[in-house]
């Protein structure tokens, strides 16, 4: 992988680079179109928080116990959770069951079996491999997850009509919500399905740029994006399938009737 | 014959039926207090009212779309919260509001009731949809048809058709003519009426309509804010009402042109 040589800079190139900042800031401090304020302020921002980042990374990365790699996995996951909490309006009864269960399954699952079998490093726990890839599955599958819920709850409120009918035909609670399941399942996917399809002609991914700018033979850049796209694939759609599968059923009671609205029926 | 179900005449039976439900700041809000009926085979239930006052729980409550809070619905005298929901379902069918037609042509409509319990479709030229064709007076030339570019009034028909295509012994109906116009509701009415002669079913209705009340209705229930206010045969009922609420419903100017 690093066969290359990589360019590293050091704190004198970082200054320069930082020139530019300040070069900016002298032109409109020179000309008076204000922002010099702004700008400055937010350039710090970004290399305090950076580096910040980056000495937690290096801290991380020096785990070596695979228990404090899961519990960072696990803290990474209930953070997503909470901000879909926060983002989805429409919540399904018993919202946080149903999302971190199929949360911690989908992408626990994928992210084990990728870590594992594809990339197949060891020990299994490095983070220097599972705590990015658990992160762009996570992020990838927290959009796929609240799509999933949000139609899920939108589908079954604008259906009631159709769901009820169907009852009355004798359809089962599954029956009667299969149209909706099968278009939030459909919601849920759409923007990993975009990505892939634009990927290398609308879109060169982060990820591969940053590895070919670090040195990385672009070809196996390539190879780890197409692995990492079909893992994110997985993850998503397994997610919004649990969460489907699951969510679907407290819409109903047990009796094969639509709960009123607002209220959970088991 | 039975000592409480008096036998095969008392179809449906309701007993002290209550539903409360809970508003969102946690107040209890009665939507059904205390009714209590029972309506026979062979004969047409309106149940009239103004919007709002609990017709169509009330009716919900009779293929289990919804249960009771307190109370008990019986089916031929046995409580209907011991039965199978699906199976009380295909004995009492129920065609709502708004008639919604699935994908597909009408004949998959149709077979939806044997599609959803899995069961051998009938064949599109066999009793079964021949019967139920008949009984809707429904076209058979619509068979093939896109289902969703029936008009209204055929719409209803064919929901009318799919409803009675497992031959139910209870036919509820929730305001069956609220989206026709008048010609094409008349038809419809006879058609309920004949529907629940030949077959002995018993027919529940909810509606506002008292043109319809009038002309098929047999018995009628008065239902205001949840309560029953008045209930008998519906002649007398719409040439004499007895209670306050019913005398002034019918005086509403709407009511003669609905």
């Amino acid at each position: 992988m690093d066969d290359a040589k990589i360019v590293n800079l050091s704190l004198v190139n970082l200054s320069l680079a930082y020139g530019l900042v300040l070069l900016a800031i002298g032109l409109a401090r020179l000309r008076r179109i204000g922002q010099e304020g702004q700008m400055l302020w937010s350039s710090l921002r970004m290399v305090v928080q950076l580096f910040a980042v980056g000495y937690l990374l290096h801290l991380v990365f020096s785990v070596r116990s695979p228990l404090a790699v899961i519990a960072i996995l696990l803290a990474m996951a209930g953070f997503a959770l909470q901000v879909m909490g926060g983002r989805i309006k429409q919540r399904m009864p018993h919202f946080y069951r149903v999302m971190g269960t199929s949360i911690f399954a989908g992408c626990g699952g994928v992210t084990f079996l990728f870590c594992g079998l594809v990339v197949g490093y060891s020990p299994w726990y490095d983070p220097r491999y599972l705590i990015p890839l658990a992160g762009m599955i996570i992020g990838n599958s927290m959009n796929g997850a609240s799509l999933a819920a949000e139609r899920l709850a939108a589908e079954i409120h604008e259906r009631r009509d159709e769901i009820e009918t169907a009852l009355c035909l004798g359809a089962t609670s599954r029956q009667a919500s299969d149209t909706a399941v099968r278009r939030a399942f459909r919601a849920a996917l759409m923007p990993t399905m975009n990505t892939m399809a634009a990927m290398g002609i609308v879109s060169l991914p982060g990820m591969m740029t940053g590895q070919i700018l670090s040195g990385t033979a672009p070809i196996i850049a390539v190879r780890y994006q197409i692995a990492i796209m079909c893992a994110i694939t997985g993850a998503v759609a397994i997610t919004a399938f649990l969460i489907l599968l699951q969510g679907y059923r407290h819409y109903f009671t047990k009796a094969h009737q639509l709960a009123e609205e607002g209220q959970s029926g088991q | 014959m039975n000592v409480a179900g008096d036998g095969q005449n008392m179809a449906v039976r309701l007993e002290n039926v209550v539903i409360v439900r809970h508003g969102r700041d946690g107040q209890a809000v009665p939507i059904l207090s205390d009714i209590s009926f029972s309506a026979d085979s062979g004969e047409i239930t309106a149940i009239v009212g103004p919007s709002g006052g609990g017709k169509s729980s009330l009716i919900r409550l009779i293929n289990r779309l919804c249960d009771p809070t307190r109370g008990t619905v019986y089916l031929d005298g046995e409580d209907i919260a011991g039965l199978d929901p699906l199976w009380l379902r295909r004995r009492v069918a129920m065609v709502p509001q708004k008639p919604f037609m699935f994908e597909g042509t009408v004949l998959d409509n149709l077979l939806l009731p044997f599609r959803y319990r899995q069961e051998p479709l009938p064949a599109a030229d066999g009793p079964e949809v021949g019967h139920a064709l008949e009984l809707a007076r429904l076209d058979p030339d619509l068979l093939e048809r896109d289902s969703r570019t029936l008009s209204l009034g055929q719409q209803q028909r064919a929901s009318l058709a799919r409803a009675l295509i497992t031959r139910p012994r209870v036919l509820l109906l929730d305001e069956p003519t609220s989206a026709l116009d008048r010609p094409t509701a008349d038809r419809l009415s006879a058609t309920l009426h004949d529907i629940c002669r030949s077959q002995r079913l018993t027919v529940i209705l909810v509606t506002h309509d008292l043109r319809l009340t009038e002309k098929i209705a047999d018995r009628l229930i008065y239902l205001e804010a949840g309560r029953i206010r008045e209930e008998g045969l519906a002649a007398d009922m719409l040439s004499n009402p007895q209670s306050p609420e019913l005398r002034r419903f019918l005086a509403e100017p709407d009511r003669k042109e609905p």
